[in-house]
């Protein structure tokens, strides 16, 4: 590890690729320049396409002093299933239990209903004899020999990667521990992963599916990162280079090469990061990040100025998801995006999504073969997006093409116009967005209408209006370049580490020495690691929280809890900060009840220097006009038809600039629309702030 | 009668707008009443229905926690609206019943209905069915009648023009072991009934009454043009199947018939249970409107398996013959706490009786059992009284025409219902789990295999006793079109160190289990689906690869010859093998 390069100037380089872009974000702390280059993602070389969106940003590798990464390689990897080959060693009697998984049955009229494909078939999984007590107390030891043996089997069989998952691992891991050093020690160079270093979190099946996920898409991984380092070594990179986690913290990309799960997410995660950036700067408390791409829409929640996190994630669509428990920023997921086909369904019927057209052949209008009509043709239709503006245009869209496959396909068998059927495209996709994200902010025991929606992504800006409308919410923030937000979100991500500890004990009995005891150790390993890493941070911040639930209860809800109730081994105050935030999940609560622990978690922060945002420059004497890019017929609903609406270039705005919708905003890789009654404002950073007008039908 | 005729057509948009619509209402109800309740059997068994009905009682939408509750709350909906008229369904009112009868299933499913009103018309029925925790009744053992079984309320007022009554709630209290978690899953239904009655209240506030009633139509008739479109491609005729239930719990060792017919004509189907066994002594009886849920899934499973919202629009053109006194049609006094059991064989009964006709959209039988274990006693560290339980075991499916049967997943009865990890329950209750696993030849051999039972083996830790009420131990998860059966569901005990695996049946009443003593249960696997000499070898031993099949069962039931050292498959001892058993 490079320790040299621990200088605070240089440039900071953002890459965040995606399923179709490559962003990068760029920004120099010399002349506190912030620059964004996008490129298309070249799959089979994905370094290229770093490489080229880097230099469309105007930087360089060489200048830079830290490079921060965000990738889909993880997931990919895992969800296209080509990891590595992989054998999973497992407690005698239990090694059918990642096969047997949960047993439910969500698609339950459906007979041909598949649950979870293992990603180790049976025959890959082997049992050695050794089991805990679920308090951690040896009822079996060991076999080591089984252990050895098992490694003979590994080299004869061309294993490239094994997962070891045993029962109470998480109360003792020293089974597990021993397992490792055996199989490194007999088989070097195979990728070693067991499951207590990524959750000391009980539920063996997710523990179990979290530990193999790891090691199948290890070695992949492990080259991809390789790969970039290599390449950015040689275009002269000298600095550190950081991944981003699932939960929007950074860790270093040596790491990222072991505990490769923990970066699955890494780009959504990185655009919550960016929207509480910019909450801090704005002085936001609640807010909706809303991030609408090609195939999908994605969100996630700032509440009272913390995003919200969990502690496991399912991967792979719920039906035949398979669970991942580590921490992570609590995203969900619409599979609406601007790809998302159109069809009639049965009895004359019509839907929207979640079939996408995805980027190849893509909507009907990018003429690339493709004739399903998706949101982004009816969008073109109707005039919210410019034909000759997609990708500052750099790629000009064909009217015909939408026109024609909306008729064909839609307007024509369901007896309608071509502009009325496109209308209803948008409106079934906005109202679909809508409801999803009421209906998990109401899980949450949040109200959606309450809070500010952050939109983002190619096509987040184009929906906002209508999404907010539906769900009631009265602002919308449009960040500058919303189109590279995740990457823009990395420039503020910091070190973190995040640690669990399962240790079920009654709150009314439970030792606090024994308490502390856990979080300083898990507290120790990430000062450790934070220390380790060649990157200066001015601060390390550690919090706590606890799963807590009722004696009784299956269900525990984590708890953020702060330092002082430790010192004070304030009891009490846990208790009512439980049942406060019980209250506030599960609108009950049951102060009498006793409560229990089930896990203890800690994440240890180490704080990185931001990027100040860029004061933008206000409109002194100009006039606004000056902005205009011309006006053109956009239909925005039955009732005001096509009407003329005015066209700016989002580059030109200025601080303190007012617009009155209808209206549109243009810029390199979005299109921001204002329904007529809506408000804009451009603040002191460049943020597009709008006023959503009266709900119309 | 088509609803189409009661309002004109309305425009596919604001359909379609509306039909995600109501399925948010129902999941916004869902959502409040699992984050709210009390219990697990709630929030983790997903043992409720929400939904929306119209102003006739027929359903919208709803959103089930339990596939088998697909009818019984729309019948206890029609029957709160003959019970006091149309002039005595006020605004501000909520009507309760727990009527095991009029639900078709036992008394802990207490049922909510709210009327929504909008400027004064009635638009709606906001509803609410949950599992309460205890309603009282006898603990644990057998019942043998319906008064045993706890507190039966009538259908009531629970609310009158916004005046709860009180002295209602008091009677539930003084009913009740665990009065307030009962008040608590009360307040929980009461909250998603509003909440329904607000969110599709919005609805209407949002895009008129008119259109919404009108899309409602219009889902309801699409929903009906396409079950009859699916089921007119079912050749017409009569088809019938049995099978049949170990016993009651009562008269051991005497089995249960279960004779299904199904008669196809056009576009409609008739499914007739009066050949289905009378009603039983022991307490696996449940009421008519179950009988009618047993058709109602088999014929959704077969016309409109991923359609949502499930409204009565799918159900137009089926109908359903069931007459009292059946043991899905039972009537007062008989006894109901274990009502699910039965029912899940009727319904796969049905798909056998369907196999001759529609091979391609039928299943071979699955182990139809929740499998489930309850054990109690005191927790030698806390000193404290627990009752455990590992949630439903999960058992084989049955294959298909195309596809084998998916290995470990719960029963028909249960849908998104998980299990609970051994690391938790371990954690939580004075047991170990020895193992845990795939039944190795469990699933019915095949063209296409059955998928493989389950097996947990328990150790206890400390002395408990424990009870299970398990059926289908005898008549096996059948295989289908020359598909062989699969094994059944059972249970053992292992005392002093030996096993006892003779019992006459899987229910285990009152079975004491000393520390070190284990008990076992097995869920049977899936019936296989086509002669087992037609699954191509290679298939046969990637599946003896995988250990799903063994050597011997490999050779004995489909004829083919595996190598035990090295898997490999013998083509030419096969081959003569194969042609010796055809």
């Amino acid at each position: 590890m490079n320790k040299a390069t621990k200088s605070s100037t240089g440039a900071r380089l953002a890459a965040d690729i995606g399923g179709t872009f490559t962003d990068i974000a760029s920004f120099d702390e010399k002349t506190g320049r912030l620059l964004f280059g996008k490129s298309l993602s070249t799959p089979t070389n994905l370094v290229n396409g770093i490489a080229d969106g880097v230099e469309k940003a105007g930087s360089q590798f060489s200048d830079a002093n830290l490079f921060l990464h965000g990738s889909t390689v993880a997931i990919n990897t895992m969800l296209e299933r080509t990891g590595a080959k992989t054998a999973l060693v497992i407690t005698e009697g239990f090694k059918d239990i990642y096969e047997i998984g949960r047993v439910n049955r969500p698609d339950a009229y459906n007979l041909y209903f598949k649950k979870h494909e293992p990603l180790v078939e049976r025959a890959l999984r082997f049992e050695v004899c050794e089991r805990m007590f679920a308090e951690g107390v040896i009822y079996k030891p060991l076999v080591e020999n089984e252990v050895v043996a098992l490694a003979e089997t590994f080299k004869a069989q061309n294993i490239e990667s094994a997962a070891v998952l045993f029962l109470h691992s998480y109360r003792n891991p020293i089974h597990e521990v021993r397992t490792k050093e055996i199989l490194e020690e007999h088989c070097p160079g195979m990728f070693v992963s067991v499951s207590h270093e990524l959750s000391q979190e009980y539920r063996e099946f997710e523990r179990c599916s979290t530990v193999v996920a790891n090691s199948y898409i290890g070695p992949r991984v492990r080259d991809y990162l390789t790969g970039i380092e290599t390449r950015m070594t040689e275009s002269g990179f000298e600095g550190s280079f950081l991944v981003v986690q699932s939960t929007g913290g950074l860790y270093e990309a040596e790491q990222a090469k072991s505990e490769c799960v923990r970066m699955l997410e890494s780009g959504p995660a990185a655009g919550v990061i960016g929207t509480k950036a910019l909450c801090d700067v704005l002085g936001l408390e609640d807010a909706i990040s809303f991030d609408m791409g090609g195939t999908t829409a994605k969100s996630g929640v700032i509440y009272k100025g913390k995003p919200l996190t969990t502690g496991s994630a399912l991967i792979g669509g719920y039906d035949r998801a398979l669970p991942v428990q580590v921490a992570m920023m609590d995203i969900f997921e619409v599979g609406t995006g601007g790809g998302s086909i159109a069809v009639i369904g049965q009895g004359g019927s019509l839907h929207v999504g979640p079939e996408s057209a995805g980027a190849s052949p893509g909507p009907a209008c990018y003429g690339l073969g493709g004739t399903a009509p998706t949101v982004t043709d009816a969008n073109l239709v109707l005039g919210r997006l410019a034909f000759d503006r997609f990708l500052g245009g750099e790629m000009i869209l064909n009217v015909t093409a939408a026109e024609k496959a909306i008729k064909e396909k839609i307007a024509a068998p369901l007896g309608m116009s071509v502009t009325e059927a496109a209308d209803g495209i948008l409106r079934i996709a906005a109202t679909t967005m809508s409801y999803a994200v009421k209906g998990v902010s109401t899980e949450r025991g949040l109200d959606a209408a309450s809070f500010t929606m952050v939109a983002m992504g190619g096509a987040g800006p184009l929906h906002a209006s209508e999404v907010a409308r539906e769900i009631g919410m009265s602002q919308i923030i449009v960040p500058e370049s919303p189109g590279h937000f995740s990457a823009f979100g990395m420039l503020f991500s910091d070190l973190r580490y995040d640690y669990v500890q399962t240790c079920p004990s009654r709150l009314s009995d439970a030792s606090f020495e024994d308490l502390e005891a856990i979080y300083q150790t898990m507290e120790a390993s990430g000062h450790g690691a934070v220390e380790k890493t060649s990157v200066k941070v001015s601060e390390t911040v550690v919090t706590r929280a606890a799963d807590m639930r009722y004696v009784g209860q299956e269900h525990a809800v984590t708890v953020d809890l702060e330092m002082h109730y430790f010192a004070g081994q304030d009891r009490d105050g846990i208790k009512s900060e439980f049942d406060r935030v019980h209250k506030i999940r599960y609108g009950t609560s049951a102060p009498a009840e006793k409560a229990e622990i089930v896990s203890l978690r800690s994440a240890v922060t180490g704080l990185m220097q931001k990027p100040p945002l860029e004061e933008h420059l206000a409109r002194g004497g100009g006039i606004l006009t000056a902005a205009e890019t011309g006006a053109r017929k956009i239909y925005f609903s039955k009732e005001t038809g096509f009407i003329d609406t005015p066209s700016y270039a989002r580059t030109a705005l200025l601080a303190g600039d007012k617009i009155t919708g209808p209206a549109v905003i243009e810029e390199h890789a979005s299109t921001t629309v204002l329904f007529p009654g809506d408000q804009l404002e451009v603040d002191g950073f460049g943020n597009l702030i709008i006023k959503v007008g009266k709900v119309s039908k | 009668m088509s609803n189409s005729q009661k309002y004109p057509a309305t425009d596919p948009i604001t359909t379609e707008i509306i039909r995600n619509g109501v399925l948010a209402v129902t999941e916004e109800m869902k959502t409040n009443l699992t984050r709210t309740a009390y219990n697990i059997i709630i929030y983790e068994a997903l043992d409720f229905t929400v939904g929306i009905f119209t102003p006739e009682g027929e359903t919208v939408s709803i959103g089930i926690g339990l596939p088998m509750f697909i009818r019984g709350m729309s019948e206890t909906v029609k029957a709160k609206i003959e019970h006091f008229g149309y002039d005595g369904i006020k605004p501000g009112d909520i009507y309760v019943t727990n009527d095991a009868y009029l639900t078709g299933s036992h008394l802990n499913h207490v049922t909510f209905t709210l009327p929504i009103f909008v400027e004064g018309h009635l638009v709606g029925f906001s509803c609410c069915m949950a599992h309460w925790i205890d309603i009282g009744g006898t603990l644990g053992g057998m019942t043998t009648d319906i008064y045993s079984e706890g507190l039966q309320l009538p259908i009531l007022k629970y609310q009158s023009e916004g005046v709860v009554n009180n002295d209602l709630e008091e009677i539930i209290k003084m009913n009740v072991r665990m009065p307030s978690r009962a008040m608590g899953d009360l307040r929980a239904q009461v909250t998603a009934v509003k909440s329904g009655e607000f969110r599709f209240s919005e609805l209407i506030g949002r895009y008129g009454k008119d259109a919404v009633l009108q899309s409602i139509s219009a889902i309801m008739d699409h929903a009906d043009a396409a079950s009859r479109m699916r089921t007119l491609s079912i050749p017409d005729g009569v088809y019938e199947a049995e099978s049949y239930m170990d016993d009651d719990g009562i008269d051991i060792g005497k089995p249960i018939p279960i004779r299904v017919k199904v008669i196809v004509e056009g576009d409609e189907m008739t499914i007739d249970l009066t050949n289905v066994s009378d009603q039983v002594r022991g307490f696996y009886n449940s009421g008519v409107a179950t009988g009618h849920a047993c058709a109602q899934v088999a014929f959704k499973c077969i016309t409109s398996p991923t359609d949502y919202p499930i409204n009565d629009g799918c159900f137009r053109n089926l109908k359903t013959i069931v007459p009292m006194g059946k043991v899905v049609s039972a009537i007062r006094p008989a006894p109901m706490r274990w009502w699910m059991t039965f029912p899940m064989t009727v319904v796969d009964t049905i798909f056998k009786a369907l196999e001759p006709a529609i091979p391609d959209r039928v299943i071979a039988g699955h182990h139809a059992d929740l499998i489930v274990v309850m054990f109690h006693g005191i927790n030698p560290k806390t000193k404290e009284f627990f009752i455990g339980n590992f949630g439903p075991l999960g058992g084989g499916w049955g294959a298909k025409l195309t596809e084998d049967g998916q290995n470990g997943v719960v029963c028909i009865n249960d849908g998104d219902t998980h299990n609970s990890p051994n690391e938790q329950i371990e954690a939580k209750f004075p047991v170990l789990v020895e193992s845990n696993s795939l039944i190795p030849d469990s699933g019915g051999p095949g063209k296409h295999r059955g998928g493989l039972g389950i097996e947990r083996i328990v150790q206890a830790r400390t002395n408990v006793i424990l009870n299970t009420q398990i059926d289908r131990v005898h008549c096996k998860p059948w295989g289908l079109a020359g598909g062989d059966d699969a094994t059944g569901n059972s249970v053992a005990l292992r005392l002093e160190g030996e096993w006892k695996e003779d019992f006459p049946n899987a229910k285990v009443l009152t079975a004491q289990i000393k520390e070190g003593e284990a008990f076992r249960l097995r869920s049977g696997g899936g019936g296989g689906f086509g002669p087992a000499i037609e699954r191509p070898a290679e298939q046969v031993a990637r599946d003896v690869k995988q250990g799903y099949v063994s050597v011997s069962k490999a050779e004995q039931a489909y004829g083919v010859i595996i190598n035990p050292e090295t898997y490999e498959l013998n083509v030419a001892a096969t081959e003569k093998r194969r042609n010796k058993m055809r």
